[in-house]
């Protein structure tokens, strides 16, 4: 009940600056996961044409080059950008049977655990990812890349088999994801602190 | 500490925490990053490995296949598919005692035809039939027991993601695998039909007679259904079918991604022209698509982690040669797999359990001799790890589909589902050992397509 009561007196300043940020996160994070959906809906419509272009190769057309690696490489892309709605909404697998029977308040603090180390380990796939890009990446002076922490600068830009995409293109994009799910963990961990706090955890 | 010992510890680290709700590909990752630590003596290595490795497994090309059909199971939950099936199986059965019940089932095994999740399943089939079963006077425990087995039908009947996953895991061919699933898949179906006319002989007050409806009715409601099966024939059936009958071999339609995009646009298409699905049903299905795929691909994540972790200890390799040493037959080694999974089943979520397990109990099984040939072995004990880690979605106290038909039916007491379900869990059993000791009921439809 305390809870209720004070999840709903609103005047709090922090709680205020807390429900802005949520609206914004979540309005970011919909957003990216729409895209991440709308870029499956077409990898899915290219390779309908792709597979209707090889069907009809009597007729002078061809299955679309390079329509494998389409897929692999959008799934991925799709992937890192529903990562951060699926935090947000509490969507990855635990085992709740045996802290179920702990009091509401215990329930939190271990929602809490999880999404911290959540957190920690979106900031460590952003790190890496970032360095895997700078391993990608070959350009830059080599001391702004230094200041970057890009490390060595490769020779050539590494592409993709068929279509020749650099690779870079590919990490970066994947950066807004994995950059997303940074801003959206920290945010959750703000928002387990306020349920342990209130001694219960609201609806993600 | 070193081997098997090291590997032992480090299972027991993870799932201990995992029983204090760390999610569980967090668990699989940081165990595998601090086990690699601790074996190589420096976290560089594993902190280099993860440069590239996210990217790396999320573009794995056989994993394109997962978002996909989740799309297709997602929209397909948005189209009215499932309430055309159930009304054709009812108008077909729904006068015979228990026949709603049983159109459920078939209803589910359709529906199961197109969407590869067992929970999705389970709750448009629970939203679809649940109401029309109370309406006719079924009793709590039938309704709710059947619909939740009915809901593991999704994952059984291909397309199925748990296989997927155990085709990329152990290196088998995932056109193989799904056709072996589908006898099996329907052996389930009729399974629980037959379970459905058991129950209602013993107790008919469970599953009252509905009027007969005409032929014409019959027929004309079993034609609206059509788009599930074109959808199912042209997918699925376009994978495993032979379709160029001039050429010798094997000719099939799509690969398995194409045919899951081809899935994913067809549905949206019938969705869109059917005029059941809107743009922000479509919208609201990419982001259940999102939640399911992140949370499958952040598993995925966590477990190849995990799995770096367990090949440096060359635990399975000690186990698989332990195993073989004590000159155990067997069946008798599945056998204690097998319970092993329905065990861990009543509290584990089924993905990391396949994850988890499937590099470790593998090589054991490989090693041992079936009399069958190592591909054979390999798909045979995938379909019955499906079989009994699905039996775990429907086992009480974590029974996910059990809560599922529990919040679209909260006035009936989970107490009811629970009894209503043993039945089912009672024919599951069965199925197990049917196709434990009858292997041919798996392998023989795969070695008709060579």
């Amino acid at each position: 009940m305390r809870g209720l009561i004070r999840a709903n007196s609103g005047t709090d300043v922090t709680e205020k600056t807390a429900g802005r940020v949520g609206v914004l996160v979540e309005a970011g994070a919909r957003a990216l996961a729409w895209l991440g959906g709308a870029i499956l809906l077409a990898l899915a419509a290219m390779t309908v044409l792709s597979i209707l272009g090889r069907a009809l190769d009597g007729f002078g057309l061809s299955a679309l080059r390079g329509d494998y690696e389409m897929v692999a490489n959008g799934c991925a892309l799709a992937v890192f950008f529903f990562l951060p709605w699926c935090q947000l909404k509490r969507g990855h697998v635990t085992v709740d049977i045996l802290t179920d029977r702990f009091p509401p308040r215990v329930q939190a603090l271990f929602g809490l655990m999880g999404d911290l180390l959540i957190t920690l380990a979106s900031i460590v796939i952003l790190r890496q990812l970032w360095f895997g890009f700078g391993e990608k990446f070959p350009y830059g002076s080599d001391g702004l890349r230094a200041v970057l922490g890009m490390g060595y600068k490769p020779f050539y830009p590494e592409t993709t088999y068929e279509l020749q995409i650099p690779v870079w293109t590919l990490y970066a994009t994947a950066l807004v994801g994995a950059a997303m799910m940074v801003l959206v963990g920290l945010y959750t961990v703000g928002r387990a602190v306020r349920w342990v706090r209130d001694g219960q955890e609201g609806t993600p | 500490m070193t081997g098997l010992p090291l590997a032992l510890t480090a299972f027991g680290l993870m799932l201990s925490g995992v029983f204090l709700r760390v999610p569980i590909a967090l668990a699989m990752g940081l165990t595998g990053f601090f086990g690699t630590w601790y074996v190589i003596g420096t976290p560089a290595g594993p902190m280099a490995q993860m440069k590239t490795l996210t990217y790396e497994t999320f573009s794995n090309q056989g994993l394109a296949i997962i978002p996909l059909f989740l799309l297709m199971g997602q929209v397909a939950t948005r189209t009215g598919m499932s309430a055309a099936l159930f009304r054709a199986a009812s108008d077909w059965l729904g006068h015979k005692r228990g026949g709603i019940a049983m159109a459920a089932v078939g209803a589910c095994a359709g529906f199961g035809a197109i969407c590869g999740s067992s929970l999705a399943t389970a709750s448009t089939m629970g939203q679809v039939a649940l109401p029309e079963m109370r309406k006719r006077g079924y009793s709590d425990a039938l309704s709710t027991g059947v619909l939740a087995a009915g809901g593991t039908l999704g994952i059984l009947i291909p397309p199925s993601i748990i296989l997927v996953l155990y085709a990329i895991l152990a290196e088998q061919n995932i056109v193989k695998m799904f056709t072996a699933a589908l006898l099996p898949g329907l052996l389930a179906a009729i399974g629980y039909m037959i379970t459905v006319a058991i129950y209602v002989r013993l107790r008919p007050e469970a599953g009252p007679v509905g009027p007969r409806k005409p032929w014409s009715e019959r027929w004309s409601t079993l034609i609206a259904t059509w788009p599930v099966f074109a959808i199912f024939g042209l997918t699925i059936g376009g994978i495993i079918g032979d379709w160029n009958w001039s050429k010798p071999g094997d000719q099939a339609l799509f690969t398995p991604n194409e045919a899951a995009a081809f899935g994913a646009v067809a549905t949206t298409l019938y969705g869109f022209f059917g005029g059941k699905l809107n743009l922000s049903g479509l919208l609201e299905s990419f982001l259940e698509t999102a939640k399911a795929t992140a949370m499958i691909f952040f598993i995925l994540l966590g477990a190849e982690v995990f799995k770096g972790f367990l090949a440096l200890t060359r635990a399975p390799d000690q186990l698989a040669g332990w195993v073989l040493e004590q000159g155990l037959a067997p069946m008798l080694v599945l056998t204690a797999m097998l319970l092993c999974y329905l065990v861990f089943g009543c509290v584990m979520e089924s993905l990391s359990m396949i994850l988890l397990t499937v590099p470790i109990f593998l090589p054991v099984i490989e090693a041992l001799d079936f009399g069958m040939s190592a591909e054979q072995t390999a798909i045979w004990f995938g379909i019955l790890a499906l079989i009994v880690v699905e039996v775990g979605l429907i086992t009480p106290p974590v029974g996910m589909n059990l809560f599922i038909l529990n919040g679209v039916a909260p006035d009936i007491r989970i107490g009811r589902t629970y009894a209503g379900v043993a039945p089912f869990i009672l024919s599951d059993l069965l199925r197990v050992a049917l196709l434990v000791n009858f292997p041919a009921i798996t392998l023989w439809l795969v070695s008709m397509i060579g």
